[in-house]
């Protein structure tokens, strides 16, 4: 007996734990270091990570295509390689992932970045110079008015891949219902409310302006200060928010909402959403830009609509806001020169590739105006018909580059939005008590000029 | 003449026994309670110790670091957004906690006797509880949207409708704090029941053969006898109206804090400054603010009801 125990020795709670920590141990030892793990994988020729939110599986097939084509074709004819990684949008947008990513070190080796968002990179030191890798001829391929808000000192720190300006778009079914054409289409601010509350019946809103605080509302609500002659900040840097163009602005929002023509909550992913807002009937018109014909396009497709230009105030002048995202590099990334000489080559090498993959983009994969002279000429008739052609013809003429700003710039307009649009405040103490919040933060501003 | 094996036996013995069972035991019991206070020293007790670090420095979110001293707190002082902020998060709390201990007793009170029927309506208010906070906040974002909501319209029939549940800032704190209650209701109920099944059925019978009424026995048995899980339900339903998942994410998905900062809790305040302006030394002096407050009224209510005991335990 004792023979068999000494050849089968049994298990005891002592002898668990003595192998359960040698097992823990090892594991330890082996890779439980994130640090040494990591170091180990460095050492290895790892691909540049490319991180945007344009995932499989999301609402247009022909995006992540085209991200994974231009991959595809980058890694065929060169030695470092690239891999995308699709973040989802909540996380990206305002969301913790990049933040975290740069915040720990481990942010992404190129990444897509919002004029909104410019400064915090630029000011974070993260962004690289992309200038050199950019040819003169192709640098000058690109708009001034679509290229300034990535620069700063002359030199180039993003690319933009799109120009996304803003509009109006209706419901033809609605407005037939109402009794309206298109001939009706308003063009002041004062026709805009009174058509709207034409279209507003118990089950529809007449208009829809964004009511969810965020830069994209602020995005939104800059046309309506510009077309005042509005700006929130002087040349020499201090705010010119409190000016009756800002009061003017807040008041026409404010008005929509209180007269009863505009919700104040939308519905959907928010009031970029054309599918659960302007398809679903929930509102007759709709402010968002040039990509809800994409959206349309792909997810409604029997959807009846029109587009018209922003309507003015009285004595106003046409314009709208042009926003986009861009391509960018992280200098301290693993192979910062790689990254860079990619975001060149995707999108402003002087190679026909080059701007055939930009007007691809703007056509195929998304329904937007090019950001460069060459790819509008190379997309052809697709920027001349269609609701692409009326917004080529009579919306982007007027467009005008979305702000940078820094976030308690970003912030303070967002409030005062908020504060009259829904909050019921006096537009002219709102617009009073946000300028002298500018003027104490612009004051002590250290960074890249706002633009 | 004993062998080498029987004198290492012998000593082995001997080394057991030098522990009476009572050392034995207490050292059981902390062997026991160690994993769980390792996991809450390495993932509470250290980020929180770090975050009080951090909340002294200056922190741009792409590695630089600078110490600022008290910056960060005076900053908070002078910020009104921080004092709005806190301002909706203790009326969310005032709201939200009596909602819930009221409901979370009510459906108790309700479904505790053994049956099947009752069986089927705990699994049903516990539901709630099962589904993702982001599923819920959607579906009823949806619910109470402008005119075409199905609480929408219903208010609207009944002769009350005509406002907006989310876009007001007088009603959006208000819905923000139902929804919570409907989620969180099933989760009170189930502690509430295991309070209730601990109290002796001889204390009601006895109760009912000198004539106590329905209100006499909940007054004088139930509501006292449940001295020890109403402060944990208190507790609780108090922390998680200050810094649970579910303040953050419904009011994230649901309002972002808006109409008009009406609904910005300090929890989405802090978020916000952390991971959307990349503040986040701010964040952290804030975040360690509403820490330390949390314990203050934590140990005060402690201290006031004996951390729920009974009046004749000591």
């Amino acid at each position: 007996m004792s023979d068999k125990k000494k050849a089968f020795p049994t298990l005891t709670r002592r002898g668990l734990l003595k192998g359960g920590a040698a097992v823990a141990g090892g594991l330890v030892g082996l890779g439980g270091f994130p640090y040494i793990n990591r170091l180990a994988v460095r050492a290895q020729e790892t691909p540049l990570k490319f991180w945007q939110f344009y995932a499989p599986g999301g609402p247009v097939a022909s995006q992540v295509a085209w991200f994974e084509k231009t991959v595809a074709d980058w890694n065929d004819s060169h030695p470092q390689k690239i891999e995308l990684e699709f973040i989802p949008n909540s996380e990206y947008i305002s969301g913790p992932k990049l933040a975290t990513a740069f915040a720990s070190g481990e942010g992404p080796d190129i990444f897509i970045i919002s004029p909104g968002d410019f400064l915090r990179y630029y000011n974070g030191g993260v962004l690289k110079d992309l200038t050199p890798f950019i040819d003169e001829t192709a640098k000058a391929d690109f708009p001034e008015s679509v290229i300034a808000n990535r620069m700063v000192d002359g030199k180039i720190f993003g690319i933009p891949m799109e120009v996304e300006p803003m509009a109006m778009y209706y419901s033809v079914k609605a407005f037939e219902e109402a009794g309206l054409n298109e001939n009706d289409v308003p063009k002041t601010w004062e026709e805009l409310l009174e058509v709207a509350k034409k279209l507003t019946t118990p089950e529809r809103f007449g208009v829809m302006f964004e009511t969810q605080p965020g830069y994209y509302q602020n995005f939104t609500w800059y046309p309506f200060l510009w077309q005042g002659g509005g700006e929130f900040q002087t040349a020499d840097g201090k705010s010119s928010f409190d000016s009756p163009a800002t009061v003017q602005a807040l008041k026409f929002w404010q008005d929509a909402i209180n007269g009863g023509v505009a919700p104040r909550q939308i519905m959907g992913a928010g009031g970029h959403d054309t599918i659960a807002n302007l398809a679903s009937g929930y509102v007759a018109m709709q402010n968002v830009g040039i990509w809800g014909i994409s959206q349309l396009q792909s997810n409604a497709k029997d959807f009846q609509y029109g587009v018209f230009r922003l309507p003015t105030p009285p004595n106003g002048k046409y314009v709208t806001v042009g926003g986009g995202w861009a391509f960018v590099a992280n200098a301290k990334g693993r192979n910062s020169d790689a990254a860079g000489e990619f975001c060149a080559w995707a999108l402003a090498s002087k190679e026909q590739g080059s701007i055939d993959r930009v007007a691809t983009w703007c056509t195929k994969g998304k329904s937007d105006m090019p950001p460069r002279n060459s790819a509008l000429k190379a997309g052809g008739a697709a920027f001349s018909t269609g609701m692409i052609g009326k917004f080529a013809e009579e919306i982007h003429p007027g467009t005008r580059a979305e702000p940078r700003v820094p976030p308690e710039v970003y912030k303070i307009i967002s409030d005062a939005i908020q504060q009259t649009q829904l909050g019921g405040a006096d537009p002219q103490a709102t617009a009073t008590s946000a300028s002298q919040q500018l003027d104490a933060f612009l004051s002590g501003y250290q960074g890249a000029p706002i633009l | 003449m004993t062998t080498i094996a029987e004198t290492a036996a012998r000593r082995r013995h001997a080394g057991r026994t030098r522990l009476s069972a009572r050392h034995r035991e207490w050292i059981a019991g902390y062997l026991f309670v160690l994993p769980d206070a390792l996991g809450l020293l390495v993932f509470l007790g250290v980020p929180m110790a770090l975050s009080l670090v951090l909340s002294v420095f200056e922190v741009n979110g792409f590695g630089g670091y600078s110490f600022v001293g008290a910056k960060n707190y005076l900053r908070m002082w002078n910020d009104p957004l921080f004092w709005k902020g806190a301002t909706v998060t203790a009326l969310y709390a005032i709201m939200l906690v009596p909602l819930l201990y009221t409901c979370g007793l009510g459906l108790a009170l309700l479904v505790q006797r053994t049956d099947r029927f009752n069986a089927v309506m705990r699994s049903m208010f516990f539901a709630p509880h099962m589904v993702s906070l982001v599923v819920v906040a959607l579906v009823w974002q949806f619910m109470v949207v402008d005119k075409i909501g199905v609480i929408s319209r219903l208010t609207a029939a009944l002769g009350i409708g005509g406002f907006s549940f989310l876009g007001d800032p007088n009603f959006a704190l208000i819905t923000i704090v139902l929804v919570s209650v409907w989620f969180l209701m099933g989760f009170y109920m189930l502690i509430f029941l295991g309070g209730l099944q601990d109290i002796p059925r001889q204390y009601y019978e006895a109760a009912m053969i000198d004539g106590a009424g329905a209100i006499a026995r909940f007054w004088f048995i139930t509501l006292p006898l449940l001295k020890p899980t109403s402060f944990f339900v208190i507790m609780v339903s108090m922390v998680a109206a200050v810094a649970g998942a579910q303040a953050f994410d419904i009011i994230y998905v649901m309002t972002k804090g808006g109409p008009a900062n009406a609904t910005s809790v300090l929890i989405v305040y802090i978020y916000q400054q952390a991971f959307g302006f990349g503040a986040f030394g701010y964040a952290a002096a804030m975040a360690s603010i509403l820490v330390v407050v949390l314990m203050i009224v934590t140990a005060v209510f402690f201290a006031l009801t004996r951390g729920g005991r009974f009046n004749h335990e000591q």
